[in-house]
């Protein structure tokens, strides 16, 4: 069991994950208003938790977690907060896309739900303590080094994004 | 009559340029492999170094807005060099940035901002080309990419704070030489093969 929880908490470790993760974390952190996303993020994940359980693997949704990213990215680079019930929806779309694109690993319902449960877990606490740095950094040099980060991100999701839509 | 051979010289160096080290062809993947990329080729790393040294220099707020500017654009070349697109003379386009923002830097230009970001924006795109024909496919291409673009903008925060010290005229004269090194890294890279 712990064994299966440790496997889903390294899935949402992943790279992809990670990048989609930090990117929204900043751009909702950057609104200054991250609860309604908060909220929205752990609900887009026990959906898309969810849905694995009936089967319903959605093959694309790699490509929507790094497009995700991308745009979350270059909202970040510009500095383009969006309204609540936009981040909310993007948030939403990230934590089941992100569900969706972790299936366990384990045979038994209890590892699954372990595994589940661990990405869950490391998914939104990754998200909470992202977007809480970035509505803390009210200083300039603080604010500008959110952004830079928010490039980085932009630039690595759009050349993998091309990579997987081409090869 | 000097301009003349100066020019002619310099048209000479980027017939003559090979390809630059950091670009060697080879595609392992990986978040350390895509850190270190950036760091071998010692003309891409002058050229990264130039433009956080270059927004320093210039001062507010070019000294942010060029190191947001540059990943973005690099992506973009990136994305033609996954995509294959023909993009002719990408080595000596690499070498060239050395070498012109050396020069700025060396010769303390300031033009207006948007000739800047032009200017490393065109860069960039070479830059990343070079970086998006060597992307591995696979698994690791993620934490790859991840890896060269946090390098590369890393390299650009190590020339900005290096370029603070232009508060000071000893710093500003030390920041002035270490533009014409950087210069001189890619003029070398543009004569030797």
């Amino acid at each position: 069991m712990i064994e299966n929880f440790i496997d889903g908490v390294m899935q949402a470790l992943l790279p992809t994950h990670l990048l989609a993760i930090a990117g929204l974390g900043l751009q909702t952190g950057q609104g200054g208003r991250p609860r309604f996303a908060l909220v929205a993020f752990a609900f887009g994940l026990l959906v898309g938790a969810c849905a694995l359980t009936f089967a319903l693997r959605d093959p694309p949704a790699a490509l929507v977690v790094l497009g995700i990213a991308a745009a979350s990215g270059l909202l970040v680079a510009v500095a383009l907060p969006l309204p609540v019930l936009t981040a909310a929806l993007f948030a939403f779309a990230v934590g089941t896309a992100l569900s969706l694109n972790a299936p366990p690993q384990a045979i038994t319902l209890h590892g699954a739900l372990a595994f589940q449960a661990g990405t869950i877990l490391a998914a939104f606490a990754l998200f909470a303590v992202v977007a809480f740095i970035a509505a803390r950094a009210r200083e300039p040099w603080q604010r500008i080094g959110v952004r830079i980060v928010g490039s980085w991100i932009a630039a690595s999701a759009i050349l993998v994004l091309t990579l997987r839509l081409t090869r | 009559m000097r301009n003349t051979a100066r020019t002619a010289l310099f048209i000479a160096m980027l017939l003559a340029a090979g390809p630059a080290l950091a670009h060697t062809g080879e595609g392992t993947g990986g978040f350390i492999a895509g850190l270190k990329h950036p760091l071998l080729g010692p003309d891409h790393l002058a050229a990264m170094v130039a433009v956080g040294l270059w927004g320093a220099f210039l001062g507010v707020p070019a000294i942010w807005l060029l190191p947001v500017v540059f990943p973005l654009v690099m992506a973009f070349g990136g994305v033609l060099g996954i995509l294959g697109v023909p993009l002719p003379a990408v080595e000596t386009g690499i070498a060239s940035s050395a070498v012109v923002l050396g020069l700025m830097i060396a010769l303390a230009a300031r033009p207006p901002l948007w000739i800047a970001a032009v200017l490393v924006g065109a860069f960039a795109i070479f830059h990343g080309y070079a970086h998006g024909k060597e992307l591995p496919d696979g698994a690791n291409a993620v934490a790859y990419s991840a890896g060269f673009v946090i390098a590369t903008g890393l390299l650009h925060l190590t020339g900005i704070a290096f370029g603070l010290l232009t508060r000071w005229p000893a710093g500003k004269f030390a920041v002035r030489m270490a533009g014409g090194a950087i210069a001189a890294v890619g003029a070398a890279y543009l004569i030797v093969p």
